[in-house]
């Protein structure tokens, strides 16, 4: 049987999901729109067209600015510190093809919780006087950063429970990556002698490329959401680690600004969505390499 | 069909909210953030509920989302809470917004308004401040204080010890410099204790409030009082000053001591760690609870302007967004707290302080803990922040360029001149200052 | 070389899992234990008179008192986990079966544009939530949603429908159509087929696909702490709002808490091992 046309069948089973993401994807973003171009508050009902005002804040606002930057300075950091370590680690663990299996069950774990339960966590683990961090550091007489106060540490910090939250999930990737790679090609060079290194960069390195390049895509729009850590350690207003959700949040909720909140959100998932259509392109691509 | 079914059962699972079965006088819904004066504020309502059959529920949020929970509330038709207990800041929003009932007219037919200490009704319940408009009623009277190690302060070995590194003799901090020395004096990382911990916290208002302590001792200021300028009076070398002095402050405290919030501040104190802790009086109980007598308490210390307390604690409002019944149950609450033999109850209760002028003038309050003494003094010289509707974006700008100065990311002026035009930037966008 | 690859494994290792073992010992810790100066990392049996040394008494208070109404919540940590499992269950099978469904349209119907369709459904899991809750928390408002399980049920259940359709879609790919042509032989409708069929047939791959759905559902925090604040608060929400806790954090209680809500993750996690790489990619690897 060819596959059917079916005309209100065919509705029957892809419309109730394409209704519900229109109703809670687009329809929000139009609300948004207009939400943005009015001085609409959190409390209290009234709006007033206010023309691009918002906008003009928004552009206006070193704020803002700072915290394009710190967002894709934190991407840059966190998925790049994931990457390097998740495929090396990924690496190393070819050679333990016995234990492997539970072990990498076990370092898998810190991606399945709940960042914001975590993300209150380690503020004890990272506390400058009577964190563990500290106390192991000051027992061994090294230097103690203070991870959460200082702020040159404190966007290093929300990093490194980031790093220690999603480097499994590069691990994993690189793992299945680095096994997808047919031994033939090994043996392969084997026979003409390859070093090592030429071995690593002229096949293991090409082969596993698109599967870190769909993991780092993955990580990546997930950073830029960055978010729940930063509530957990800092909260939404610290000048050292507010990034652009957080700022959203300090000025839709604690301000109760919502119109120039939906302004900020406007520009924000403009931002998003051109990445996001970038992205889901690469993905086809990708996923015809991996398959 | 699988979504309707879905559906159905969410809303089934959806519908019995956790209310509380139908009293027969009905039932009251507070909110407060949580901590031990709202658990004493429970002890209590069981008692109104025993004489009127009237249910009390306090709940209880953790501080660091009180407000934007409570704020979201607002925005619904209906709020949860009948009684709300808000921050002191909060009442130019809550009455400017009509979000809070005003009392005006009808406290006064309950309770005899001069018994309710002058500063207390001033910051915690008029709107705007001294206008004689009444949007709530004093729950908790509260002021910072110290508290402080009074077994390190009398041992004989660390007393000779001070008396020969300064020439004096070691007692509890009467000004900003003592204060400052004996912090100096008892900062030994290596042995793990330190000199002092305050409220540094930048996730909300920790370090604004922390800073307050010193900033009006050393005669500097928010703003004027009468004009909301800020320019002039915020950007001053006596508020310079007390930046720079409040950072010294931070280094004789534990490690961290940038940001620490108010729990943070008690845990670094109660550790058993610190010498001095600067905090609410509501804390002390606690405190004093932990550690028997080997704690003391006192008033803040003075500076070249005098001794200022910063003002804590929060007024009780009534909700507009409940039923006109739910809104007279709650004034009878109310009423029945504000009365004197409630209020010597309060008082009784976990880290209950009244702002009743009868109360706190009795000899009687004085001697009944060793911190009460302080906090009277201490509620004399009680002043707050800004409190307009528009506070939280003015708490906002000053919490980021306090931080930056305190960090050292920009220097103190230049910061405190940022700040000033920012805020008169907002005030000015709110109406409030031509 | 071997070694080398030891040390790394070791190293990252012991990044990975000490916070996690640090969680276990605060855990049967007591408060003053959780914060004193001195680190106390080996519980005892007999309280050290030292207060410098690293041991503890070890005790099981903490989990004990999760269901109590602790001080800084108005409902016990039992009541919290109670949502999230309502939430995080119901919005799950609706996203599973939504998804199976959508899933089975664009495997076996031509549908114009179904390519464009399925990358516009992905491209829904790269909002920032807060982006977009301002005008879902005003619609919810005027619906009366807020602090409601319903409320979050339905946007949890949009919100991993794109994970869902992309791995269902997979799977069903993978069910051969012969099955179905057979059936329709036999005068089965679609619908039949897909409930006779493809849904007993999928069932390992609507089981993944729960298990990933859940697990996003189970941790998700921006949503709910903007929509649901006070009442129906799932337990990221209610952590979260632990955070700045005035007289100090509890802990023990704390890590307890975050020890009980992990588990079912932890479980779930290990029973779907063999299909992670595939939940964790949206479907794209398959192996």
């Amino acid at each position: 049987m060819e596959r059917s046309r079916g005309g209100l069948g065919r509705f029957a089973f892809v419309g109730p999901t394409l209704v519900l993401l229109i109703a809670f994807n687009l329809f929000p973003l139009l609300y948004n729109v207009v939400l943005s171009f009015t001085n609409a508050e959190l409390v209290g009902d009234g709006w007033k067209w206010i023309g691009g005002r918002n906008y003009e804040r928004v552009f206006t606002d070193a704020r803002f600015g700072a915290a394009v930057r710190r967002t894709a300075w934190f991407v840059f950091c966190a998925v790049g510190l994931e990457l390097g370590i998740g495929f090396a680690t990924a690496l190393a663990l070819q050679a333990f093809t016995r234990v492997r299996a539970v072990l990498v069950t076990a370092l898998l774990i810190p991606m399945m919780l709940s960042p914001a339960v975590m993300g209150l966590f380690w503020n004890l683990i990272l506390n400058g006087n009577h964190g563990i961090t500290n106390q192991t550091l000051d027992a061994l007489s090294l230097p103690q950063p203070q991870w959460l106060t200082d702020r040159e540490w404190k966007l290093f910090s929300v990093i490194l429970i980031d790093v220690w939250m999603w480097t499994p999930f590069l691990m994993l990737i690189s793992m299945a990556g680095l096994a997808a790679i047919p031994k033939t090609l090994y043996e392969a060079a084997e026979v003409d002698r390859a070093s090592r290194w030429t071995v690593f960069r002229r096949v293991t390195l090409p082969l596993v490329a698109p599967y870190l390049g769909l993991a780092v895509l993955l990580r990546f729009t997930d950073a830029l959401k960055q978010f729940d850590l930063v509530m957990a350690t800092q909260g939404p207003n610290d000048t050292s680690t507010q990034t652009l959700s957080t700022l959203l949040y300090q000025v839709t909720f604690r301000d109760g600004k919502v119109g120039l909140g939906s302004a900020y959100a406007c520009v924000i998932l403009v931002l998003v969505i051109a990445l996001a259509t970038v992205f889901t392109r690469y993905l086809e691509t990708i996923q015809r390499r991996t398959a | 069909m699988s979504l309707l079914s879905s559906v159905a059962l969410a809303a089934a699972l959806a519908l019995p909210h956790a209310e509380a079965a139908p009293q027969k006088g009905g039932s009251l819904t507070i909110w407060w953030f949580q901590w031990a004066p709202a658990d004493g504020l429970q002890e209590l309502g069981k008692e109104f509920e025993k004489e009127t059959g009237i249910a009390v529920k306090v709940q209880q949020i953790p501080l660091a989302s009180y407000q934007d929970k409570v704020f979201l509330e607002f925005g619904a038709s209906k709020t949860q809470f009948d009684i709300l207990i808000g921050d002191s800041q909060w009442i130019g929003r809550g009455a400017s917004k009509g979000l809070y009932v005003d009392l005006t007219d009808w406290l006064k037919t309950v309770t005899n308004l001069e018994t309710i200490h002058p500063r207390a009704a001033r910051y915690l319940c008029e709107y705007p401040e001294g206008s004689g408009k009444w949007f709530a009623a004093p729950a908790e009277t509260d002021a910072v204080g110290i508290a402080y190690r009074k077994d390190w302060f009398e041992d004989a070995a660390e007393k000779a010890a001070f008396q020969k590194k300064f020439g004096r003799e070691l007692t509890v901090p009467k000004t900003w410099d003592e204060f400052k020395q004996v912090a100096q004096f008892f900062q030994r990382p290596d042995q793990k204790r330190f000199g002092c911990a305050m409220p540094t916290s930048r996730a909300y208002d920790g370090l604004t409030m922390g800073f307050q302590n010193v900033l009006w001792s050393f005669g500097g200021a928010w703003r004027d009082e009468k004009s909301f300028k800020v320019k002039g009076f915020l950007d001053t070398p006596a508020t310079a000053q007390a930046v720079e002095f409040f950072r010294e402050l931070i280094a004789l405290g534990p490690k961290g001591s940038g940001n620490l919030d108010y729990g943070e501040v008690l845990e670094a104190f109660s550790n058993g760690s610190t010498a001095i802790l600067v905090n609410y009086f509501a804390f002390f109980p606690g405190i004093q609870a932990k550690f028997g007598d080997k704690v003391g308490f006192a008033v803040l210390p003075a500076g070249k302007a005098g001794r200022v307390a910063a003002l804590g604690g929060q007024g009780m409002s009534i909700s507009t967004r409940v039923p006109k019944e739910q809104q007279e149950l709650a004034k009878k609450f109310i009423a029945w707290f504000l009365q004197k033999k409630v209020q010597e109850q309060w008082i009784t209760k976990p880290a209950g302080f009244t702002a009743n002028t009868e109360i706190l003038r009795s000899e009687e309050f004085r001697k009944k803990a060793p911190y009460n003494g302080p906090f009277v003094d201490s509620i004399e010289t009680m002043r707050d922040f800004w409190n307009v509707p528009v506070f939280n974006e003015l708490l906002a700008v000053t919490q980021r360029y306090l931080g930056m100065a305190v960090d050292g990311e920009m220097p103190v002026m230049e910061a405190l001149s940022k700040l000033a035009e920012e805020k008169e930037q907002i005030l000015r966008e709110a109406g409030l200052l031509e | 070389m071997k070694i080398l690859q030891g040390a790394v494994v070791v190293l990252y290792a012991l990044f990975a899992l000490l916070p996690l073992l640090w969680l276990g010992i605060t855990s049967i810790k007591d408060r003053d234990a959780a914060i004193s100066p001195h680190a106390k990392v080996i519980p005892v049996l007999t309280a050290p008179n030292d207060p410098t040394s690293v041991g503890f008494v070890p005790q099981l208070d903490a989990f004990r008192g999760l269901s109590e109404v602790h001080a800084g919540a108005h409902a016990s940590f039992w009541e919290h986990v109670t949502s999230s499992v309502v939430i995080g269950f119901v919005s799950t099978a609706a996203s599973v079966l939504l998804g199976a469904a959508c899933a089975y349209g664009f495997s076996r119907y031509r549908i114009g544009g179904a390519k464009d369709w399925l990358f516009f459904i992905l491209s829904t899991r790269f909002m920032p939530p807060l982006a977009v809750v301002i005008p879902v928390l005003l619609m919810y408002r005027k619906l009366e949603l807020p602090g409601t399980h319903l409320g979050l049920i339905i946007l949890y259940t949009v919100f991993n429908l794109s994970l869902s359709v992309w791995l269902m879609k997979g799977f069903i790919d993978e069910i051969p159509k012969a099955f179905e042509e057979a059936a329709f032989v036999d005068g089965y409708t679609r619908f039949d087929a897909f409930w006779r069929i493809i849904v007993p047939q999928s069932a390992t791959g609507m089981a993944v696909t729960g298990v990933f759905c859940l697990i996003s559902a189970w941790n998700e925090y921006g949503f709910a702490m903007t929509l649901n604040s006070s009442s129906a608060v799932t337990v990221p929400a209610y952590f979260a709002g632990l955070q700045g806790n005035i007289e100090g954090m509890p802990w023990p209680q704390v890590a307890a808490g975050a020890l009980v809500f992990v588990a079912p993750v932890a479980v779930l996690t290990f029973l779907v091992r063999k299909h992670l790489l595939r939940g964790v990619t949206f479907g794209t690897i398959k192996q």
